[in-house]
């Protein structure tokens, strides 16, 4: 294999002095991603190439003046996405893992790729949507001078464990020079900011969709992180997220120094800081925190609030997790949520409920994950289907190779059972839909399974 | 005919969705005829296990366990002297450590368990996310289902699965698993391990009815889609296994 080759050969530099060692690391992973992009590979294996050469290449390179990093459960590449889409209107250069890489031998071959033979790295910032369970290995030899930590909560606990789990990860991966921009809103997110000094907040301030008590199968926020003791709520804005206070050790929500402080997701609008009012092209909770996380690092990063609102007003993320199609007669809409992830489900759903015309609602779960093979089925159980249990819902179609445990919990739904019908394959849904029927049509599964259905439709542009 | 059940904690040790464990053994009970009242106990409730039938409590993060560990201590002979009478007490996840002697957490420090069980657990760092095919000891269908633990657990000879063809038993790869004593279940699987496995579910339905004396029917009811989720699993973990 020739990129083998070739670095067999570098690495008898590996004795050299730490500069050629950095010049020679730089080198390679720039080959390797030429090479590797001439191959249709992925963009890691050019990182971990030059980390065996100069294991701590991170340390030499010059990196730009702001290094922003995003991370949390949900979020992250639709903050990413509009973190840069701001930060470049307002005359910056960024560079940023657009594919997704965000573990250190991906870091490492953005750095590098986007670095000088001398080690500088081109930019006025570094933009890492950065893995919650590795932070700490990328950010071992730098740290980012902002760190956006977006939501923690219950995401594929078959790779994850759990939420506290994942927070007891990211924790070794603070430095205390690093600014925290954390969401007020989300207690155990809150936690970071404990013996910590360089710390700001954005949250929802109470608005239309804010409730008096919990939503959802489960309540993640019923006990205080801290001292477990029963937290109370002044309102919620989804789940666990929203004014917390805890009676028992004084946890608190913090007063955000970015809010959003009007919200109406019928009309599709929000207002920031009592003065710039944003039109939401995807009416959706965690568009609206994702838009503010974006809004309050890029205001740190220095982004001027024309620039953020031009940006972001009706912004239409390209990451492609809404999809519109035809299908038959059906118009289509694609909502890519993530299986073992109640949370992204449930806003999905949320979105359902809260649309006015007929539709019929297909819910795919065929392969669990496209990274991993797992049969763990126990979150659906904490998906809220109840959520379709609405008026304008007139058919749920269930499929894939786990539609026994999907219709195992639809029973225990106040769904009719005569409203949902089973199909073992993508295919057989697609062709009752292909046949018959012309009501809007929302399909809600994850990027595992989705393209089986694209395969299927006419993509709309 | 009517059933208490006792759900320990169904806020701080339900990480898996396990609320719905009691969901589907009552809709069973249901169907047989048996109104199960199912209370919810709160940290900061005294449960009385005196007349509670069946006791459940299900996997919590390692710091929600010590939380529970501190709820229940006072409470300790009162769930021996439940356990004693022959009421049915499942424990799945991480409580199933809680019934043991101790836990030790990764940090060294020492908590003391239940005391229903002999056995000792010990966390370590490393994580154990695995999907799990189980022998049963007391029925015949393999157990299926997932195990999400950072312990080892030692001491137990009365394991509930003899040997796990896939996943983590108690302090080996592949090794027994979970614990049973007369009407006490113990076991690592977590999440809703009744729904996923209907012969486990029944297993619990008789040893209901034997506790109350009743008449148990010649045939116990089966509910749609379970036997086959049950096998649809069954057969994409045992081609994980030949693969």
């Amino acid at each position: 294999m020739l990129p083998y080759r070739i670095f067999s050969r570098l690495i008898q530099y590996k004795e050299g002095d730490a500069a050629m060692r950095m010049v020679l690391a730089i080198l390679v992973c720039k080959i390797l991603r030429f090479i590797g992009k001439l191959v249709g590979k992925g963009s890691s294996l050019p990182g971990e190439y030059a980390l065996k050469i100069c294991p701590d290449i991170l340390r030499r390179v010059t990196l730009p003046p702001y290094i922003i990093a995003v991370t949390g459960s949900n979020g992250k590449t639709s903050t990413v996405e509009m973190i840069a889409a701001i930060l470049r209107k307002s005359g910056k250069t960024v560079v940023y893992n657009e594919e997704g890489s965000n573990q250190i031998e991906g870091v490492t071959t953005l750095i590098l790729c986007s670095s000088s033979l001398s080690g500088k790295m081109r930019g006025d910032v570094l933009l890492l949507e950065s893995d919650e369970r590795y932070a700490k290995l990328s950010f071992r030899w730098f740290h980012p001078t902002h760190f956006v930590i977006t939501n923690l909560y219950r995401d594929q606990l078959t790779r994850n464990g759990h939420p506290e789990w994942v927070y007891d990860a990211i924790l070794p991966a603070i430095h205390p020079d690093t600014t925290l921009v954390l969401n007020a809103d989300d207690p155990l997110v809150s936690c970071f900011a404990n013996g910590h000094e360089k710390v700001k907040w954005f949250g929802l301030e109470r608005c239309s969709v804010s409730t008096v008590t919990p939503q959802g199968v489960y309540d993640d926020g019923a006990r205080c992180p801290v001292c477990r003791g029963r937290m109370a709520y002044s309102c919620y804005h989804y789940h666990h997220i929203g004014h917390y206070y805890c009676p028992n050790c004084g946890h608190k929500r913090q007063n955000p120094d970015f809010a959003v402080t009007e919200l109406d997701l019928d009309a599709g609008t929000l207002v920031i800081g009592g003065e710039t009012k944003i039109d939401l092209a995807f009416r959706s909770i965690y568009n609206v925190y994702n838009i503010l996380a974006a809004w309050s690092v890029c205001a740190l990063a220095g982004a001027g609030k024309a620039d953020a609102a031009a940006v972001i007003n009706n912004y239409i993320l390209k990451n492609g997790r809404m999809v519109r199609f035809t299908l038959g007669k059906h118009h289509g809409t694609l909502l890519t949520s993530k299986h073992e992830n109640s949370i992204a489900y449930d806003t999905n759903l949320g979105y359902i409920r809260n649309t006015k015309p007929d539709c019929t609602v297909l819910v795919i779960v065929d392969a669990v994950s496209r990274k991993y093979f797992t049969g763990e089925t126990s979150w659906l159980w904490d998906i809220d289907f109840d959520l379709l249990n609405c008026g304008q819902v007139k058919r749920v179609m269930l499929c894939g190779k786990y539609v026994n445990d999907l219709a195992m919990r639809f029973d225990y739904t106040g769904l009719p059972p005569e409203k949902t019908v089973c199909y073992e394959t993508v295919a057989e849904a697609v062709k009752d839909l292909q046949e018959n029927g012309s009501e809007d049509l929302y399909v809600v599964t994850c990027f595992s399974d989705r393209d089986k259905l694209l395969a299927l439709v006419r993509r709309e542009q | 005919m009517e059933l208490n059940i006792l759900h320990l904690y169904p806020d701080l040790m339900s990480l898996y969705g396990e609320y719905a464990n009691l969901r589907v053994l009552c809709r069973h009970l249901a169907v047989m005829g048996v109104q199960a009242a199912v209370q919810a106990v709160e940290p900061e409730d005294a449960p009385d296990f005196g007349s509670a039938d069946m006791i459940y409590m299900g996997a919590g993060t390692e710091r929600g366990q010590k939380a529970a560990l501190t709820a229940l201590s006072g409470s300790a002979a009162a769930l021996r002297a439940a356990a004693e009478r022959g009421a049915v007490i499942l424990f799945t996840g991480n409580a199933m450590e809680t019934l043991g002697t101790s836990v030790t957490d990764a940090a060294g420090k020492v908590w003391h368990g239940l005391g229903l069980a002999s056995y000792t657990t010990r966390e370590t760092e490393k994580r154990v996310p695995v999907d799990v095919i189980a022998k049963p000891v007391l029925w015949d269908a393999a157990a299926v289902g997932f195990m999400n633990k950072c312990s080892v657990t030692a001491g137990i000879t009365e394991p509930l699965f003899s040997e796990l063809p896939l996943g983590f038993g108690n302090d080996a790869e592949r090794g027994a698993e979970g614990y049973v004593s007369g009407n006490v279940f113990a076991t690592h699987l977590t999440g809703p391990v009744l729904v996923k496995n209907p012969e486990f579910t029944d297993l619990i339905i008789r040893r209901l009815y034997a506790l109350r004396g009743w008449q148990l029917p010649e045939t116990l009811p089966t509910l749609p889609h379970e036997k086959e989720a049950y096998a649809v699993t069954l057969r994409e973990l045992t081609a994980r296994i030949q693969k």
